[in-house]
């Protein structure tokens, strides 16, 4: 079978629309970030409190909110998961989880629920985790970039690396705009974005970089079209078939893989659509600003 | 030339072989990480001890042995103790059930104190005022009483001397044992040195009363009726069974050198973590199935043959941790079933590549070495960059991510050798001694 097959699409001609549509994600997400401030990063960031327990019986999420609301604490958040009305999530301040236990054994009575999972962060922790994500994220990012510019030549690397600034940048974006928050395991999966969404454009570039060996063409425009299309099979099956992979996580995968599986799936869409529609694009505008030749 | 062919083929069998070898049976051989198996991650700060002069570094590793003694006393399987720069200790309790005291067990500095009991009641009413005077040779500590939720609150206080008698650090057993009322206490017995000082402050102190301070409470301040020659005593209280137990394992290890903060605690309980495992795998395993029938479809006998490397991807991939006891987590799960999705990517290069051959005008055969020829260096740079990734979540991620790392790294490594080294074995087997016409890709 074969589904995309002889395309000509003219997708550089098209470039002005695809930096639009970017530009207003980017745009309208790092608002709502800005917006959000510290309630964009999870508490293994911010330091707190996260308790997960589970009724014997079907609970509400109203009873549960009304009871702690004893506490006057007013940062507390319950979270419904799964489906049976049973199961929640608390998240609190710092060192505030036993207080929180403590209210619902006195409301609802000690063995009516179960503690299943706990999670303390302190404030000192948070900071120690945040810094270490930091230092992971831009490790990954140099890590690949330098990769790069040792593979490719220099012009290349550059926009390729922008690509995945783009894409990581979205994804924050779509992230802050679907009201998410960024944790540890987030981190990971925005990384895993930089490192596998460079990959199509990569089979373009090296496609980019073979047809401009074979013909010598000078009309950049027309020379990077046919590549992108040539390799638009590979690049929408390839990213496809982890998609695949991704939804199901997404759907049947548990609740602490919901986060992970939603960032991945947007960073792999937008990466592939950026490898389609952004970095070629970049070069040949800055090619024709700057007037280079590429080195090949 | 045959021949080269059966060597190939021979040494993916063997791999295979023993691979399977490796990961049977998998409950076994594959560690899992504490999200899924359940327990208790604590990390643990030592803060500045009041002695200046001492290292921190010293202090931490001192801590952390009587930390590991304590340990050992909640009998764990497989506990991770270990030191983190200089005032970190972390420890690891996979599969605990009893996680509250546990952590109780760990962070409590269980400094043991006897001091001598000021009973002048002016004088307490002028320290609890805060006369300087006073309190440059006394302190106020309060006894613990519960409440009717049985939570402890501090109540009465004492004036008790600022410098004890006697510490803990003499002590060289310490058990459980019922008192005269019946309730639970806490026998110790104390060193030579220990005992002898015991029996010359309780021969100068009769009639006076004696304060067991344990952590700054006091937890029984009886009256001294005579000399205790054998350096033997009791710590009664209003004490459980479960916590007087706690606390005989903690004075048998010794009192930390110096106050700890628990800065991270994560606790899963045990049917989370099966919960986890059951639903991850299930939609790691629908997700591998969908690629599985989608190459198939899409690539005909090559999608089988992806197919093939990506099995035998997952293989390599589990042997590997099951060799180098590499631990499974959560996200590592989803990491393998990520691979399985990355995995067919190199075959779907290589055929799309030879698909465009064909196209050229190439023969089968042509075809087919060309198409792995021009794919393998865009392979290799693609899988580079996600094994950067993998590699730096690896060494530098926290906790279950370090497991995501793990197994993406690993398992796009052994792609290389699956995608590419594999099916090529297999195609240029399929395809020797035979005139191909039509290639059916």
């Amino acid at each position: 079978m074969e589904l995309i097959k002889n395309t000509r699409f003219d997708f550089i001609g098209k470039r002005k629309f695809a930096y639009l549509f970017s530009l207003a994600i980017i745009v309208i997400g790092m608002v709502i970030f800005g917006m959000r401030g510290k309630a964009n990063f999870g508490i293994d960031f911010v330091g707190g409190d996260i308790v997960q327990i589970k009724f014997s019986t079907a609970s509400s999420i109203v009873a549960v909110r009304n009871e702690l609301k004893k506490l006057n604490i007013p940062e507390i958040t319950v979270q419904e998961i799964g489906t049976e009305h049973n199961e929640f999530i608390i998240k609190s301040p710092p060192k505030t989880s036993d207080e929180i236990l403590g209210v619902l054994e006195t409301s609802f009575g000690k063995e009516h629920f179960t503690v299943m999972a706990k999670s303390v962060i302190s404030p000192s922790m948070s900071v120690t985790l945040r810094k270490r994500a930091l230092t992971a994220f831009f490790a990954g990012l140099i890590g690949i970039l330098l990769y790069l510019t040792m593979r490719f030549e220099f012009h290349f690397a550059v926009c390729a690396t922008i690509a995945i600034f783009h894409d990581l940048l979205i994804v924050i974006a779509i992230l802050a705009i679907s009201n998410r928050i960024i944790d540890g395991t987030i981190i990971a999966a925005l990384l895993t974005i930089a490192g596998y969404s460079v990959n199509d454009t990569i089979v373009i570039f090296d496609r980019i970089r073979e047809n401009l060996r074979k013909t010598r063409s000078k009309n950049y425009a027309e020379l990077f079209n046919q590549s992108i299309n040539e390799t638009l099979s590979r690049t929408i099956l390839t990213v496809l078939t982890v998609i695949f992979v991704d939804v199901l996580l997404l759907i049947f995968g548990g609740e602490p893989l919901k986060n992970f599986a939603y960032t991945l799936l947007f960073g792999f869409f937008f990466g592939a659509y950026s490898s389609i529609f952004i970095a070629s694009a970049i070069l040949i505008d800055w090619q024709k600003r700057s007037g280079f030749r590429f080195k090949l | 030339m045959m021949r080269n062919h059966y060597i190939k083929l021979g040494f993916i069998i063997a791999v295979i072989a023993y691979c399977i070898w490796q990961i049977y049976p998998p409950d076994k051989k594959i560690k899992k990480g504490l999200d899924l198996q359940g327990g208790v991650h604590i990390v643990l700060e030592v803060q500045q001890p009041p002695e200046q002069d001492k290292s921190m570094s010293d202090v931490t590793q001192r801590a952390l042995e009587i930390i590991r003694n304590r340990v050992d006393g909640l009998g764990v399987s497989e506990p991770v103790i270990q030191k983190e720069g200089t005032n970190r200790i972390i420890v690891d309790l996979p599969g605990i059930k009893d996680t509250q005291r546990a952590i109780d067990v760990i962070g409590k500095t269980a400094l043991l104190e006897f001091r001598l009991v000021e009973e002048d009641t002016k004088k307490l009413t002028d320290a609890l005022k805060g006369d300087s005077e006073v309190l440059k040779d006394y302190e106020v500590l309060y006894t613990q009483q519960k409440d009717e939720r049985g939570i402890r609150r501090e109540a009465t206080p004492i004036l008790v001397k600022r410098q004890p008698e006697l510490t803990g650090a003499g002590l060289t057993d310490a058990f459980v044992g019922y008192g005269p009322s019946g309730f639970p206490e806490v026998n110790f017995v104390l060193n030579k040195e220990g005992a002898a000082k015991f029996a010359e402050v309780t021969e100068k102190n009769i009639g006076k009363r004696l304060a067991i301070v344990l952590d700054g409470v006091v937890k029984s301040a009886p009256v001294i009726r005579d000399r205790i020659p054998d350096g033997r005593g009791q710590i009664s209280g209003d004490f459980t069974m479960d916590e007087a137990k706690e606390l005989a394992v903690v004075l048998r290890a010794g009192a930390l050198p110096a106050k700890v903060d628990i800065i991270y605690q994560q606790i899963v309980g045990p049917t989370l973590g099966k919960e986890y495992i059951e639903k991850s795998l299930r939609a790691s395993l629908y997700g591998v199935i969908v690629v599985v029938i989608f190459m198939v479809i899409y690539y005909y006998a090559f999608g089988l043959l992806a197919d093939f490397a990506m099995a035998m991807n997952l293989l390599i991939l589990l042997a590997f941790m099951s060799l180098f006891k590499g631990v499974l987590t959560l996200p590592g799960i989803a990491g393998i079933a990520l691979t399985c999705g990355m995995a067919v990517d190199a075959n779907i290069l290589i055929f799309e590549r030879i698909r465009e051959e064909l196209r050229s005008g190439k023969s089968a055969k042509a075809a087919i070495e060309a198409g792995y020829h021009r794919a393998w260096s865009v392979i290799l740079d693609s899988n580079i960059t996600t094994i950067i990734t993998g590699a730096i979540l690896f060494f530098l991620g926290e906790g279950s991510v370090k497991g995501f790392g793990l197994t993406l790294s690993v398992g796009i490594i052994a792609n290389l050798f699956t995608a590419v080294f594999a099916t090529k074995a297999i195609v240029d087997f399929a395809v020797a001694n035979r005139s191909i016409e039509k290639l059916r890709i």
